[in-house]
């Protein structure tokens, strides 16, 4: 029974910073229809800049997430300017594969400079603990931490969307560019915020995400499916969808727990013989799939 | 044999396109005649297959604007229908190679039907999930050598074996693939001008017109779908026997689908010479750029950043490819 | 019997009724026009018979058989083709591709597609553009191109939704020219959205006038042009007093 609920709860914590993740994703898509590969590198690149600067400055991790979202923005307004502008004056095919290329010129940046084996977190304030809440569940504290902030985070960007006037410039510009350019909004500008704030956005979650999963310069792209499937899910361009369906995929990946305790508490054999846990990102895309083909708004989505 | 004459026609090319194809092709010929280094040999083989795949690929992403990024899936069902047909039942590559064809086209038709409900990005995203399912599959099968994959050890057979595509010289497996590369061209060169082709061209450029002419979209897509997965998993059966090691992590990995992707978005994506010119210009760059950059201490993935530059610039600049670039200086002398 | 007959139909996009009750029928041969003011439900009514949506209540029927739920490539496969107001192209093919696509439809032969193709064009005095890209041609000549490529599936019924928008007095003289010959030339049933008066009132044997969705009226272009409804429907109330009070 322990197992089960122990796999609810990670699945819950986990769903609430793959929340984050897809958030900039879902912002990104919702002001200008164009699908970022290089998505998960911007992850990566923060999941290193919490681990390094956390090992530099001696601070714990959950201190560094300032900084991650500096870079994270300087790192997006940087890709909009350089390149994705001239990216979108282009066919489909090649935004797509601009972003893959930008994706491979990152990653492999990072490898340059990082090497390629992994880095984990040994120390800070949450590292390694956790505590028991009762029946036998055991939650790591810094995927509490983690999914708390992540929330936090969270609510942060929902109200700069919804209560500022920047937000609503940006929402506004998504929904009617024209419209919004009639309105004396700076779309341009707008544009090159949506890619800061993502950006930011993106490498805060993976400053977060460090603290229990180490890095090395490879993780993008499972990150990026992940965040494609809580977006499809959510709806391409919806704040509060991409907020629902993190926590639903998060689920998704603990269905190895879930088939674990099935396994084990039916002791059904040849269950436990299935090798789920290579499976972990399968379901993943699966579940991308069935998504785009039942429901292709996702729960919440308006774009199609 | 109005499809042969079809595919013989070039006659829609102004003249110095053709000479300049009849000359290429001759280099082709000869080149093995020429002195020439292991590795440019081996570079070559690569040439002639990733054209190849970019020609398939072409169909579909090219003239159908459909943008596809799972190809790699099928080189896997080719390569493996191939690799496991001789490693347990001996049996000859001109068998299993159409047999990983038939495979691969049920599979198409099979995720085909649902993907083509797609469209744009969505879709590609879609044929991404696809492939990385099939590949995660594979990794875990016992039966296909799971991870570690499958290797034929070519000293168990009596080379040269032109049946099951065994050969020690690599200038064999050249001129086999020369065969499949002339092949294929002729066969894209019908394709090009053939109901389905005209078919697709005009979905990419209006669907709902296209409908109102009483094509019927989706199966369109699904059958030039299956075009492009028979074209891959053909060059995938040839890879089996030619690298003779295959692996799910390199023969169906993501890289692999945007390698196949680009080759025809750099050289010029809906058009025939197209991925023959991406092909040409990224292969020798990208094998040489290993090979100066990649081994050299310390200067791990230099190599694919700067192929990853490439797309990007290309992708930003110039998305019709070098092809486009030709079309657009030739357009503006006509004018 | 009737190459054309729609039986009460009514489309409607959530609580707006595009079309209200529309019926209508069309004989072999004829030369129909179909005007009204903006937002009538002219367009919606040719995509509804033509298949783009299926109408929300009503039937359709073409040469005797029941056709209201069938789509788009199914109607052009029975002889009913139709030209689109606004043409986005991708700009990938050139002219006689753009035709071909059409022939197509009859023929799964190349050679036999392009001579017929060769064929409608020089129909339609477009030969000498055959090699240019749609996109770089002028207004004119574009709108003749979606005639011809309409034209290659060999239709019985062909809608054109106004071909002569945004064409300068001669070559609105051009285009009448060409849907006569259509017409009388080629024998095909034509049913035309206009708003350039002078084409529709001018080509047509009979005109259907919708507004807000509804038929108000239909007859010949003389008697439908003194229509107090229609004149309301177009001017508004002052000008049917006026126009009823006019001696001639």
């Amino acid at each position: 029974m322990d197992i089960l609920l122990g796999s609810i709860a990670s699945g819950i914590l986990l769903g609430m910073v793959l929340s984050l993740v897809a958030l900039g994703l879902t912002i990104i898509f919702g002001l200008m229809d164009i699908v970022n590969f290089a998505h998960g590198e911007f992850l990566m690149i923060g999941m290193y800049t919490g681990l390094l600067t956390a090992q530099a400055t001696g601070m714990d991790p959950l201190f560094t997430l300032p900084v991650a979202a500096a870079i994270g923005f300087l790192l997006g307004i940087v890709c909009y300017g350089g390149f994705v502008k001239y990216l979108l004056r282009g066919p489909m095919i090649a935004q797509l594969l601009g972003t893959f290329g930008l994706m491979l010129v990152l990653r492999n940046i990072a490898l340059l400079f990082f090497g390629s084996e992994d880095r984990a977190l040994h120390h800070g304030l949450l590292v390694g603990k956790s505590f028991d809440i009762g029946m036998g569940i055991i939650i790591s504290a810094t995927k509490l931490a983690v999914a708390v902030l992540a929330v936090l985070a969270f609510g942060g960007i929902w109200l700069l969307m919804n209560r500022t006037r920047l937000g609503k410039a940006l929402t506004a510009t998504a929904l009617n560019r024209q419209g919004a350019r009639y309105m004396g909004i700076p779309t341009e500008r707008m544009n090159a915020l949506a890619w800061g704030i993502g950006g930011a956005t993106v490498t805060v979650a993976g400053a977060l995400i460090v603290n229990f999963w180490s890095v090395n310069p490879y993780v993008g792209l499972v990150f990026t499916m992940i965040a494609f499937t809580v977006v499809a899910l959510g709806g391409f361009g919806s704040v509060p969808g991409a907020f629902f369906a993190g926590l639903v995929v998060g689920f998704i990946m603990e269905i190895p727990g879930f088939w674990d305790f099935f396994a084990i508490t039916f002791d059904i054999g040849w269950m436990a013989d299935v090798p789920m846990t290579s499976f972990k990102y399968t379901w993943i895309y699966v579940a991308y799939f069935v998504i785009m083909l039942i429901s292709p708004r996702g729960l919440f989505g308006w774009k199609h | 044999m109005e499809a042969l004459k079809s595919a013989l026609d070039f006659s829609d090319f102004p003249r110095i396109d053709r000479v300049t194809a009849l000359a290429a092709a001759a280099l082709l010929f000869a080149f093995p005649l020429f002195p020439h280094s292991a590795f440019a040999m081996a570079t070559m083989i690569q040439f002639l297959m990733f054209s190849l795949y970019g020609m398939g690929w072409n169909t579909i992403g090219g003239y159908g604007g459909q943008v596809d990024l799972g190809k790699a899936q099928y080189v896997g069902i080719g390569a493996y229908t191939t690799m496991v047909c001789l490693l347990r039942w001996d049996i000859p590559f001109w068998v299993s190679m159409p047999l990983g064809a038939c495979f691969s086209v049920a599979w198409s038709f099979l995720i085909g039907y649902p993907l083509f409900k797609l469209k744009g990005h969505y879709f590609a995203i879609a044929t991404i999930a696809t492939s990385l399912v099939l590949k995660d599959l594979f990794e875990v099968w016992k039966f296909v050598g799971a991870a570690r994959g499958l290797g034929i050890l070519p000293f168990k057979y009596q080379t040269p074996d032109f049946l099951r595509l065994i050969f020690k010289e690599d200038v064999y497996y050249y001129y086999v693939l020369l065969g499949f590369f002339i092949v294929g061209l002729l066969y894209m060169n019908c394709f090009r001008k053939s109901r389905l082709g005209f078919q697709l061209r005009s979905i990419k450029d209006n669907e709902e017109v296209a409908r109102s002419l009483g094509i019927n979209v989706h199966w369109a897509k699904i059958k030039t779908y299956a075009i492009a997965t028979a074209f891959v998993s053909v060059v995938g059966s040839f890879h089996a026997v030619y690298i003779k090691n295959i692996e799910p992590e390199d023969t169906m990995s993501l890289d692999i689908s945007i390698l196949i992707a680009l080759m025809a978005m750099l050289g010029g994506a809906g058009s025939l010479w197209g991925p023959i010119i991406g092909a040409g210009v990224l292969i020798p760059l990208k094998s040489y750029l290993k090979e100066w950059l990649g081994a050299a201490a310390g200067l791990v993935g230099i190599d694919l950043i700067i192929y990853g530059l490439i797309i990007m610039i290309i992708s930003a600049f110039e998305p019709r490819g070098l092809w486009g670039i030709v079309e657009k200086i030739r357009r503006r002398r006509r004018v | 019997m009737a190459l054309l007959e729609v039986r009460n139909l009514v489309k409607a996009f959530g609580g707006l009724k595009a079309n209200d009750d529309v019926s209508l029928a069309l004989e072999p041969g004829e030369l129909v026009g179909l005007i009204g003011p903006n937002g009538a439900g002219k367009t919606t009514l040719f995509n509804c018979i033509a298949g783009s949506f299926p109408p929300t209540s009503g039937r359709i029927l073409f040469a005797g058989e029941d056709v209201t739920s069938l789509g788009a490539p199914e109607m052009a496969r029975r002889g009913l083709a139709r030209t689109f107001q606004v043409y986005v192209a991708a700009g990938d093919l050139n002219v006689i591709e753009n035709v071909m696509v059409g022939c197509f439809l009859h023929t799964r032969s190349q050679s036999r597609a392009r001579a017929r193709a060769e064929g409608i064009l020089a129909d339609l005095g477009l030969r000498h553009l055959q090699s240019s890209l749609v996109s770089e041609l002028p207004v004119a000549a574009q709108k003749r191109v979606t005639m011809a490529t309409a034209l290659a599936t060999e239709p019985k019924l062909l809608l054109l939704d106004e071909v002569a928008a945004g064409l300068n007095p001669s070559e609105i003289e051009d285009i009448m020219a060409g849907i006569r010959h259509i017409h009388a030339g080629l024998g095909i049933t034509v049913m035309l959205i206009e708003h350039v008066m002078e084409l529709v009132m001018n080509v047509s044997q009979r005109v259907i006038v919708l507004d807000y969705g509804k038929k108000i009226a239909e007859g010949p272009p003389h008697d439908v042009a003194r229509d107090p409804q229609v004149i309301k429907a177009y001017l508004g109330e002052r000008y049917v007093r006026e126009r009823t009070t006019d001696p001639s």
